[in-house]
């Protein structure tokens, strides 16, 4: 039982971070455009080489 | 499905190739044909950063881009976005003071592969260090290095991929809405950060046989306490600080606001809490407390984001004034001319405003006559002439041919600028049903607290030591907030639902007096009608020219004109798929009259020297818009006769109102054939035409001392009075600005069709409202006893209390999908 003692302080500080990090992320906008993300993601994702896209477009 | 990929079609804008102009280049080794150079500039940049994949991904092809995105130098029209004073205006140092950062508004947006291109586009410039793209509001911060790239830069390489920006002035009230929404969200954040983790030190507690010794239950409690002081203090600072105004002015407003029992509730249990957890005796309410404030904070950010959302429309209607100018700033010495930020120029500079130009302040014309497109002003929808020392407005639309200009005012006293600060006001106003609703809580307040300590002074008789339990969940429970939010959520949401079909609310009452209408007043030109020409018929009268020759001599002469009628000929000869035919000679101007070429001649009845064209029936030509004839050194080889057309989603409005049973008037301030005849074609019995605008405010007046409820649908300044003695009114497009001051409602679609279905939507809304307030008024009735009686704990009363303004607000929240 004695390591609540240092447990108890362990999970102030941590939750200390926390805020800390939410201060940081919402200060920096990621909460503010909720959809972009996940559309660019999408995007991104199979962004292919330029050679690549020479081989599919010749499929089509 | 990829529209380049047919055969004669331009690759970039999927638009039929001409023969004689044909581009082609080999493009990821495929032979790729456009229609003109600007499109092939396009794609080949495009390509040339390996964003191909765009072409696979686009939901919808691009517009034809400009000319001189073939070369790549920066337009001289972008190069006075790096002046000091225009660079100053749109950028700002960014967030590490090492680069200038500037907000970019993308036009032309179709899809998010529009968007992902931009994107990718600007990160590949040198010199830019960061972009943030925002899907949904279409701008595009970015952070760039002003020795590397420039502003104009920016601009003109969005533009080479095809699209338009513009820099974006953050205005205040964004920014304020923006900070409203971040530090809620991080007050609600530590809260229920605050409550995660006061529920898990509060967890032995909660199980309650746990083998937990004393000591080790203090440590949690003030491990406990230590995450209570933030959430009180930071999340909760706001609801103490109105529950103190509120305090502070009921010697004036005899009312209580609804964060006062709140605030009382939660300085009471932490006291409470405090002093238990110091005396080392009973329970600790910490987290209740958290809870409460974590809830409460949950339902006032579904609650704001709900009202902001209705507010983005007003962004959206504020038009946009050039940036940049063409002055003169030696005349009348010399007519050079310099290309300078609109922010630069002061009284009395002379500018040069050209056809399709945008008139960038309030002045007079020194030079040369014009005519202006003052539609968005005035409703007015047929260009006005302007002679020399006529006033022209910012805002406005040069049609005609180039002219000179002295600045009278500029910025903020224009009269656009005007109207923007009107509809800012407006937009601050608070409905009077949401404060009524307010009101009537604030009531209820007062009867909660005296009957909240009433029933702590009775418990303190029977069992001294629940006395203060009681109290706390009694206010706790009870608080009014379901109550209060069961109309403006309501409200709000409604009204964000119909701002996404176009109808901007300005005042709050106008969802509420739809369901009231009896009688609906409508305007003629430009409400009923587009007061926007279309060529209605083609009279041939001379059987050597076919029809589609006329119209392709017509077109070839009007071709690059900016006149009404003008664009009415060359849009019917798209559609009829004729080509403008090949004129030999040059054509020639004549103001006011027509245009020639040779000795063809296109012009007005007066200028050809022939009658009007009346021999259809009277009223057919009294409906008629204009004519023009089209005539050689032979006379005269065919008339076009050009006819208003109705504004889109007449029918729907129409039936929607009959549906009702609203009655429909026609009032206008035309000709009584005309309106005669318009109202004939709509089907409304009955109507009034030739109205000066105290005729209109009569008409209102007079339906409204037989016990109507008026409902008035206008554009014009002529309909001012009558929008602004109308029970409900609602402004068309981006009508004048004393028609939008006196309106309730401004309607930024071109369609009727939106008011149709905000009908439809405020009758839901009032069901919604209805059945917000009977839960409100279930849950206090069963809540209020049960806490008095001291049945309920304050965390259980606190989750009830929650629960039920969440319910409320998720209900409204409903609305928005209208």
């Amino acid at each position: 039982m004695e390591s609540l003692y240092l447990l108890i302080p362990i999970s102030l500080l941590l939750v200390g971070l926390l805020v800390w990090f939410l201060f940081w992320s919402i200060k920096g906008g990621q909460f503010d455009d909720l959809e972009g993300p996940g559309e660019a993601i999408l995007m991104d994702d199979d962004n292919p080489k330029p050679q690549k896209v020479r081989i599919t477009q010749d499929g089509e | 499905m990829d529209l380049s990929l047919r055969g004669n079609s331009c690759y970039h804008c999927g638009s039929v190739i001409l023969p004689e102009e044909c581009y082609e280049t080999d493009l990821a080794g495929e032979l790729r044909k456009f229609c003109c150079a600007g499109c092939m500039a396009v794609a080949q940049t495009i390509h040339g950063e390996g964003l191909e994949l765009f072409y696979a991904r686009r939901a919808q092809t691009g517009d034809k881009p400009a000319a001189y995105l073939a070369s790549n130098k920066i337009p001289e029209s972008l190069a006075p976005y790096d002046d000091p004073s225009l660079l100053s205006r749109y950028t700002r140092l960014s967030a590490n003071q090492e680069y200038l950062e500037t907000t970019l508004r993308l036009e032309k947006i179709r899809c998010a592969a529009c968007v992902w291109l931009c994107e990718q586009h600007l990160r590949r410039i040198s010199g830019v260090e960061d972009v943030q793209i925002n899907y949904v509001s279409q701008k595009v911060k970015v952070d760039f290095n002003p020795e590397k790239t420039s502003l104009a830069r920016l601009l003109f390489e969005i533009e080479r991929i095809g699209y338009e920006a513009w820099p974006f002035e953050p205005s205040l009230a964004i920014a304020m809405a923006q900070k409203e929404r971040r530090q809620l969200l991080t007050r609600l954040g530590v809260a229920l950060l605050g409550m995660m983790q006061v529920m898990m030190y509060a967890w032995p507690s909660y199980v309650g046989d746990s083998d937990i010794t004393p000591e080790y239950a203090l440590l949690l409690s003030w491990a406990s306490w230590i995450l209570t002081v933030p959430v009180i203090v930071y999340s909760a600072g706001p609801i103490f600080q109105a529950a103190w105004r509120s305090v502070m002015s009921f010697r004036q407003s005899h009312v209580l606001g609804m964060d006062v029992p709140i605030a009382l509730a939660l300085a009471l249990a932490f006291l409470a809490g405090t002093i238990n957890l110091i005396t080392v005796s009973g329970p600790s309410y910490f987290d209740s407390i958290t809870m409460f404030v974590a809830f409460i904070l949950a339902a006032r950010y579904v609650e704001l984001l709900a009202r902001q959302d209705a507010q983005g429309g007003a962004e959206a209607l504020a038009k946009q004034l050039p940036a940049i100018c063409q002055r003169l700033p030696q005349y009348p010495t010399s007519q050079k001319i310099e290309i300078v930020p609109v922010v630069s120029c002061h009284l009395g500079d002379v500018l040069q405003i050209s056809p399709g130009d945008i008139v960038p302040a309030d002045g007079v014309l020194i030079e040369y006559e014009s005519a202006l497109d003052e539609a968005l002003l005035t409703g007015e929808s047929k260009p006005i002439d302007k002679k020399i020392g006529d006033p022209l407005y910012a805002g406005t639309h040069n049609i005609l041919n180039p002219f000179l200009m002295k600045i009278e005012a500029i910025g903020q006293a224009t009269r656009i600028a005007g109207i923007a600060s009107l509809l800012d006001q407006a937009l601050q106003a608070k409905p009077v049903m949401v404060s009524l609703a307010e009101k009537w809580a604030g009531y209820f307040v007062s009867l909660l607290l005296v009957s909240a300590f009433l029933s702590s002074a009775i418990w303190w008789y029977i069992d001294s030591s629940r006395a203060w339990t009681v109290l706390v969940s009694v206010l706790v429970a009870s608080c009014p907030c379901a109550l209060s939010l069961a109309v403006p959520t309501a409200m709000a949401a409604a009204q964000g639902a119909v701002a996404k079909l176009g109808l901007l609310v300005v005042r709050g009452h106008v969802l509420e007096g739809l369901l009231k209408t009896t009688d609906l007043v409508l305007d003629k030109t430009g409400t009923l009608t587009m007061g926007q020409p279309e060529l209605q018929e083609m009279i041939i009268v001379r059987p050597e020219y076919s029809r589609e020759k006329a119209l392709a001599l017509a077109a070839a002469m009007e071709l690059g004109q900016k006149h009404p009628l003008a664009l009415s000929l060359l849009r019917a000869t798209q559609i009829e798929n004729i080509d403008p035919a090949i004129l030999d000679e040059s054509i020639i101007n004549h103001l006011g009259k027509g245009l020639s070429s040779g000795t063809f001649r296109l012009g007005s009845s007066e200028w050809i020297g022939i009658s009007k064209h009346g021999k259809h029936s009277s009223d057919v030509l009294a409906s008629q818009y204009g004519q023009i004839h089209l005539a050689d050194e032979q006379g005269v080889i065919a008339s076009f006769i050009f006819l208003d057309t109705p504004r889109a989603g007449m029918k729907a409005l129409l039936s929607a109102a009959h549906l009702r049973g609203i009655k429909v008037h026609l009032v206008s301030g035309d000709d009584a054939p005309t309106v005669a005849w318009w109202a004939h074609e709509a089907g409304i019995s009955s109507f009034q035409g030739g109205c000066s605008p105290e005729d209109k405010h009569d008409y209102v007046q007079r339906l409204q001392k037989e016990g109507c409820f008026v409902w008035a649908i206008g554009d014009g300044i002529n309909d001012a009075p009558l929008l602004a003695r109308a029970d409900v009114s609602i402004a068309v497009g981006s009508g004048a600005p004393l028609a939008s001051a006196g309106a309730d409602a401004i309607l930024t679609a071109s369609s009727l069709l939106p008011l149709a279905k905000s009908l439809r939507l405020a009758d839901k809304a009032r069901s919604i409202i209805r059945q917000n307030l009977l839960w409100a008024l279930m849950y206090n009735v069963l809540a209020i006893p049960v806490a008095m009686m001291g049945w309920v704990n304050p965390w259980v009363a606190g989750v009830g209390m929650s629960l039920s303004s969440i319910a409320v607000t998720l209900n409204a929240w409903r609305l928005r999908k209208a």
